[in-house]
């Protein structure tokens, strides 16, 4: 039967048989005005389902997150964690500082059907681009602005990205080993990705709503609350009049629970939820008397402090007489929660996440290879991929503007002329790879004949 | 007319150009409207979520955020209850609930119903003939080798959204390897590379060098979100093409689906990070430096913004030495804890106002002017989750929503989604095991005992 079963969804989600297959958000086109990660997140979560995602950028300058890579360290002249943000998107760089510029982003908006931006609150509308504007000339439009403390209330011109929201949310303060001055926050703009995702969903729930009432709505996606939404330290303390506090690597929900190393140096972080759970690893680590103790039978009891601190120890001397093939090995056949602390290389490399499609090795046309994070869901009928990563400042300007505004090769060199459109200048992240033709490249220089399927 | 009131700080020159005020005053109306949700339309009204998450934070929370934007949630439990119910820090428990699981039972219907039981499985499939969504966490083929998976409830219900949530998913030799290992959120952390990205650098002593945990779900919350986007999705594209689907999640993705970064940078440097304390890979100075009175953040992004943090916290004497974003984010780790321990020394004799005043007096300045090379130096002070509830700014925006119970008593829930037409919004919190099951089982039509 579970062969059965394993073969049934093997074939349900076979990864070579994705491009076959349809996409969930086909024929809906996103005008992303974002930049940094937040927003542009939440449009790469809708264009890797098949959304059109037009990416509009200051020309000469572009998105600030296409320069801004870890440790200085560049890929090809790119930031190679700028394609994972911002692959399958279309880019056009179109300035709107000017009235024709702005025009140009009002006819895509009027041809949308959702608009993202995450600038200062208030400042789009200022622009002449915002909600009230964009509605006169499309009212089914979804429009969702992003930002650190929302669009209403004393706080919310403050400006902000993930590490604020992380502090004004209480995050950092619920991180790291109590007694200790090191707080710690939630890396890889943690801050910033989920709420991106949050972004997508709320967008997701209006999108369904407009395909039931054919009504438009705007979007006030505030990152820090969704933040504070995740936390149930508030729930916590308004029960207790107390707080939760740093627990270091031990979770306070689990007992007992941690992060512990082997005879050979290596972390696994073990978690207990359930009674079942529990005995299982008493019997695992032939310590039968423990579940059988009343402090530590019930999750309740278990997981009082006193209790829970009595247990920790116990677990992480079991784990310290362990080496890392032994409870690799475990990790197969045990009943409960035992992982491998996992780092970069490793989940890079990781066999299993490669045939899931949760990393996916994707060869593009523009820059080769490149090992990028996929979707943790995966959908049988409709499922998510990459289409092509990012592309140069403004490296789709004549598609679009030819093929969506209807201008003519003369009125796009006058624009470019003017500085209102154009595209990237010297700076690494925004221009082309240096071994890249671009006068070659029949997207970039688009002459409206036809013939591409994009 | 000002729209901007004149207390209000404004840090956009934008915001004070001919011709916006109009549009600021018309949106800055819309926008306080938002925070009501009371009589306004629900995005997911009329869709039915059957929840059979067990044990398994990534369902509860999924379903959760479902049922705020107007779906009926029917969260079905053996009748023993879902052990979820005390996953609660401490064991701190309202009436037996956890704390965990009573913030998330927003807008629930909570029934009994035993699986595992012929009658149970027939209910179930009732449920699921008017179902729109199925979320289960079970050991994956479980609900299979009942008679109730994705390949069986399929016929039953064609347009069925059916979501499993597990730690490896439903397939691969992994998968099917690890079929038994149940989920949490610390190992969901550890297993998709968050953990070993927090803590102590290399040189602290054990354990505070050790992998650490995010101090919340911050796996379990990445995933359930991830899901209800697909979840979303599918629903979006059964309307268009009126098919179902199956979503398979593996909460081993939950950090490295999510930023992404960690399987980028393994492939390109060929290596793992370290782990780097308070100090940041992408950003420097990027983190919470100690002041007076408690921690102040200090966010320089540009190199604009940093200049103005260095003439701002008196340190415009070391400016030479660190220019440019290249030369302040570096892997020397030594090198980048110079930087820091300078700003660590200015900041320490400062108290938050004297840091907060003098930022905001900088960007405001800054804005004003059309040289854009001002810089936006930003701050906020680092608040435990007390302070947070007392914020004002959350007051009015109506960002938790407070419970008056005669059987649970008083407490507070946070909660976001604010939408013009349709806000997510929080009806009730109620989680007695079996309270719903008269109102469902009736309306259903569902068996008692062989019964109708």
């Amino acid at each position: 039967m579970k062969n059965d079963y394993f073969s049934y969804t093997a074939e349900t989600f076979d990864r070579s048989k994705v491009e076959q297959k349809s996409e969930a958000l086909k024929g809906i086109r996103v005008l992303d005005l974002s930049h940094m990660i937040f927003g542009p997140k939440a449009a790469n979560i809708l264009a890797e389902h098949g959304a059109e995602v037009i990416k509009v950028e200051v020309p000469y300058q572009g998105d600030y997150w296409r320069s801004s890579t870890y440790w200085g360290k560049y890929w090809k002249h790119s930031n190679p964690m700028w394609h994972f943000i911002n692959h399958s998107k279309y880019f056009v760089g179109i300035d709107v500082k000017y009235p024709r510029g702005k025009e140009l982003i009002l006819e895509l908006a009027g041809k949308s059907d959702i608009v993202i931006e995450n600038f200062a609150s208030g400042t789009v509308e200022a622009w002449g681009i915002g909600y009230t504007q964009v509605r006169k000339i499309n009212p089914k439009i979804i429009y969702a602005s992003l930002s650190t403390f929302g669009q209403s209330g004393p706080a919310r011109f403050f400006p902000g990205w993930d590490l604020l929201a992380q502090g004004a949310s209480g995050v950092i303060s619920s991180t790291g080993y109590p007694d200790t001055e090191y707080y710690f926050k939630a890396p890889d703009f943690y801050g910033d990705f989920y709420p991106g995702f949050f972004a997508a969903m709320t967008i997701m729930m209006a999108l369904n709503y407009r395909e039931r009432t054919g009504e438009g709505q705007y979007l006030d996606v505030c990152q820090t609350e969704i933040l504070m939404r995740s936390l149930f330290n508030f729930t916590y303390s308004s029960v207790t009049g107390d707080e939760i506090g740093r627990t270091g690597n031990h979770d306070p929900t689990a007992a007992p629970s941690g992060i512990f190393k082997t005879t050979d140096g290596i972390f696994f972080a073990l978690a207990i939820n359930t009674d079942k759970q529990f005995r299982s690893l008493c019997a695992v680590m032939g310590r039968e008397d423990l579940a059988g103790d009343e402090r530590f039978a019930t999750a309740l009891e278990r997981l009082k402090k006193e209790h829970a601190d009595e247990l920790d120890p116990i677990v992480g001397n079991w784990i310290a007489s362990k080496n890392s093939e032994e409870l690799r090995e475990l990790t197969k056949s045990c009943a409960f929660p035992l992982s491998e602390v996992m780092d970069d290389l490793q989940l890079a490399n990781d066999d299993w996440r490669r045939e899931r499609g949760s990393v996916v090795e994707f060869d593009d046309e523009m820059y080769k290879k490149l090992v990028m994070a996929g979707s943790a869901a995966m959908m049988s009928k409709t499922p998510g991929r990459i289409k092509w990563l990012t592309r140069p400042l403004g490296y789709h300007n004549r598609y679009i503007f030819k093929t969506l505004l209807g201008l003519s090769e003369e009125e796009i060199r006058k624009l470019e002329k003017e500085r209102i459109v154009g595209t990237w200048d010297y700076r690494v992240g925004q221009r082309p790879p240096a071994y890249y033709d671009i006068e070659k490249d029949t997207m970039f220089n688009y002459d409206g004949k036809g013939g591409e399927d994009n | 007319m000002r729209t901007i009131k004149e207390k209000e700080k404004i840090y956009s020159r934008h915001m004070q150009n001919k011709g916006a005020t109009k549009r600021l005053s018309e949106w800055s109306k819309m926008v306080s409207d938002i925070m009501y949700p009371e009589g306004k339309p629900e995005a997911l009204s009329g869709t039915v979520v059957l929840d059979l998450s067990y044990a398994n934070f990534t369902g509860v929370i999924a379903t959760a955020l479902l049922a705020e934007a107007g779906a009926e949630v029917i969260n079905i439990e053996p009748p023993e209850g879902d052990p979820a119910r005390v996953m609660t820090p401490y064991g701190v428990n309202v009436q037996g609930t956890g704390i965990p699981y009573l913030m998330e039972s927003r807008n629930k219907h909570n029934i009994t119903l035993d699986i595992h039981d012929r009658e149970g499985r027939e209910n179930l499939i009732a449920l699921v003939k008017k179902a729109d969504i199925l979320v289960e966490t079970f050991e994956a083929g479980m609900m299979d080798s009942l008679g109730i998976g994705y390949r069986q409830l399929e016929k039953i219900n064609p347009g069925l959204i059916y979501v499993a949530i597990t730690p490896y998913g439903q397939y691969t030799n992994r998968a099917k390897e690890c079929a038994s290992m149940p989920w949490s959120d610390l190992t969901s952390q550890a297993e998709s590379g968050l953990a070993a990205l927090i803590g102590g650098l290399a040189d602290e002593p054990d354990p505070y060098n050790f992998p650490t945990r995010a101090g919340f779900y911050a796996a379990g919350y990445a995933t359930a979100v991830s899901s209800v986007c697909s979840i979303l999705m599918a629903l979006f594209f059964r309307s268009r093409a009126g098919q179902g689907q199956m979503i398979d999640v593996a909460t081993a993705d939950s950090f490295s689906s999510c930023a992404g970064i960690p399987a980028t940078i393994g492939y390109i440097w060929k290596r793992p990070r370290p782990r780097y304390g308070t100090l940041d890979y992408g950003l420097s100075p990027y983190g919470f430096f100690k002041c007076k009175d408690g921690y102040a953040a200090i966010a320089c992004f540009r190199d604009q913004d940093f200049r103005a943090t260095l003439r701002i916290l008196g340190l415009w004497k070391i400016e030479e030495d660190w220019k440019t974003l290249l030369d302040r984010i570096t892997d020397d780790v030594e090198r980048a804890k110079i930087l820091n321990r300078e700003i660590e020394q200015a900041i320490s004799g400062m108290t938050f106002e004297e840091i907060f005043t003098k930022f905001q007096a900088f960007s405001m300045k800054a804005a004003k002017s059309k040289w854009r090379g001002g810089g936006l130096p930003v701050t906020t002070k680092m608040l435990r989750p007390m302070e947070v509830m007392e914020v004002k700014h959350w007051g009015v925006r109506n960002a938790f929503f407070k419970v008056n119970d005669t059987y649970y008593g008083t407490f507070q829930v946070p909660t976001t989604g604010k939408m013009s037409k349709t806000p997510m919004r929080v009806k009730s919190i109620s989680a007695r095991i079996g309270e719903a099951n008269d109102y469902i089982y009736e309306k259903y039509g569902l068996k008692v005992n062989g019964n109708d």
